[in-house]
């Protein structure tokens, strides 16, 4: 583009004009002889996508309407539960006993599920695994761990334990040793091979090369993922509270069913406070970690 | 003559039927530094993995420290190996450990047991022989730090502290300068070579730069298309044979 050329109007933004542009080919745009099947595949993904969203509002009720037609219903249960009860004996205190209850099935949940999460890592991840069946065996069990919800580990360790803080405890050491471990088998895969490598190399051990050149490089990492878990086990531990495994979970359920919806609302006050509170710190370490 | 330290003949090797070693054999003498040239493809990183056994040789005798390697498997080869230490382009140590941790690592295969799994047991013996590592190669006043806040020159040096700590009698370096600036790679090659004479370790170096070769190398071991085509003194590398060397690079299919 010759340098006499005008410069375009203001209000035109235009980066390029004044840049390089080189001359239109000569040559024909080839054609893509793919592309009627590719118009056809997204065609039909897009049927098929619409399809399945149709089916599920017919399998969910899904009706608006019903929204609209019953906000009554929800103004009285709001209109109830306002303004919450601040009663210290009965409500906030209890609320703040049961609160620490799950923090402490949170932390317990976690922590105890850090020996077979490791282990399982190791065994699990390509890198550092002892062999393909063991490989294959410890991914297997780490699936079955994750794919089973912990509220029905819950139920599971009540028939066994009973009611309270206990089953919970057991219920997120096994779904977090599933969750865990797989992160953290993820992780080791992603890091450098090289330390690992270098030890091999000097004749090292499988488990020495593992504890002085694998683990070492995914410490951030995992007590990242880690602290992660701590937040999420401290949130389900409020669900699995309401089938029967303590905490304040349990205080919520039972407000419901006796229709003291202001003593829910303080409870639920004290749930989203814990919440945030649990949240900022573990963000707050993991963003000192992360330097 | 003294008996070689490695002594390699008739090694091959082929990738997705490709022969890229042909009957390759050379042998590297207790307190001389070999530079190892070639243009990119020519096979001499795929020399050196065969004899640090980070790839599979498909034939050929590798004799290093008086044991066989290519007759030996499992833990024994693997100990065997270590009389061999190497040292990576891409240095390969633990950025979040010391200096010292780092190069005690290079001894894992003389110490066994639970011991040997973390750093906070290893013994004051080990630590005192590791400082005597970092200490060869100029960095002794670095080894609390950690090696992720360690130049790049810096670092390559306490890898090689962590090769010297295996006490093995052969060094391995793959390409150990090319990550480097001129001056740290300048500063490399003269350790290795100090090595080399004044410890009597037989110094296997890839290089990517003939200059460092003719400055630093006792020998120089030329391949081309996986083939060796030059063995001699590093003061023959002349004009000539670096263009036989390195021109022909175009002409590989």
């Amino acid at each position: 583009m010759s340098l006499r050329t005008p410069p375009p109007p203001m209000n035109i933004v235009s980066a390029s004009s004044t840049g390089l542009k080189l001359a239109p080919s000569t040559l024909p745009v080839p054609r893509d002889p793919r592309r009627a099947s590719k118009a056809l595949v997204w065609g039909s993904v897009t049927v098929v996508i619409v399809l399945l969203h149709l089916f599920a509002i017919a399998g969910t009720d899904f009706d608006p309407t019903l929204l609209v037609d019953g906000w009554q219903g929800m103004a009285r249960f709001v209109a109830d539960a306002f303004p919450p009860d601040l009663d210290w004996e009965k409500v906030v205190k209890p609320g703040l006993e049961a609160t620490l209850v799950t923090l402490w099935i949170g932390l317990l949940g976690t922590t105890l599920s850090i020996p077979s999460a490791l282990l399982l890592a190791v065994f699990a991840s390509r890198t550092t695994t002892v062999h393909p069946v063991a490989y294959q065996v410890s991914r297997a069990i780490l699936s079955f761990f994750r794919a089973v919800p912990d509220i029905v580990f819950a139920l599971i360790f009540v028939t066994a334990v009973g009611l309270g803080p206990f089953a919970g405890v057991l219920a997120l050491i096994c779904h977090n040793t599933g969750v865990m471990g797989k992160l953290w088998a993820e992780s080791m895969e992603e890091t450098d091979q090289g330390p690992q490598e270098a030890l091999s190399t000097a004749g090292a051990s499988r488990l020495q090369q593992i504890t002085h050149g694998s683990l070492p490089l995914v410490v951030p990492q995992f007590v990242g993922l880690l602290l992660y878990r701590f937040d999420v086990n401290v949130r389900s531990s409020l669900v699995l509270g309401l089938v029967g495994a303590g905490g304040i979970g349990l205080l919520i359920n039972q407000a419901i069913k006796s229709f003291q919806f202001d003593t829910m609302l303080t409870h639920i006050i004290i749930v989203l406070i814990l919440i945030i509170v649990v949240d900022q710190a573990s963000g707050f370490i993991r963003r000192k970690l992360a330097v | 003559m003294q008996q070689a330290a490695l002594s390699v003949s008739a090694l091959a090797k082929s990738f997705h039927g490709r022969r890229v070693l042909h009957d390759v054999a050379f042998e590297v003498n207790p307190g001389e530094l070999v530079a190892f040239l070639g243009a990119n493809g020519s096979g001499k990183s795929t020399t050196l993995k065969c004899v640090a056994g980070l790839t599979e040789p498909d034939a050929g005798h590798i004799e290093l420290g008086g044991s066989v390697l290519t007759e030996l498997s499992g833990r024994q080869l693997q100990l065997a190996r270590s009389q061999a230490a190497m040292v990576f382009q891409k240095i390969h140590l633990v950025p979040r450990r010391t200096a010292l941790d780092n190069v005690c690592a290079g001894a894992l295969a003389r110490v066994s047991g639970l011991g040997s799994l973390s750093p906070l047991f290893f013994s004051r013996e080990l630590r005192q022989e590791a400082m005597g590592c970092l200490e060869r190669v100029g960095m002794a006043d670095r080894a609390l730090d950690c090696v992720g806040r360690l130049s790049g020159g810096q670092q390559q040096r306490v890898a090689v502290a962590r090769a010297l700590c295996q006490r093995a009698s052969v060094l391995l370096a793959d390409e150990p300068v090319s990550a480097l600036d001129p001056n740290a790679a300048e500063q490399v090659m003269e350790l290795l070579a100090e090595l080399a004479h004044e410890e009597n370790l037989a110094v296997a170096a890839v290089l990517h730069q003939p200059d460092l070769a003719q400055r630093h190398a006792d020998r120089a071991i030329g391949l081309l298309h996986g083939r060796i085509v030059f063995d001699g003194p590093a003061t023959a590398l002349d004009e000539q044979v670096l263009e036989n060397l390195y021109s022909s690079e175009r002409n590989v299919a």
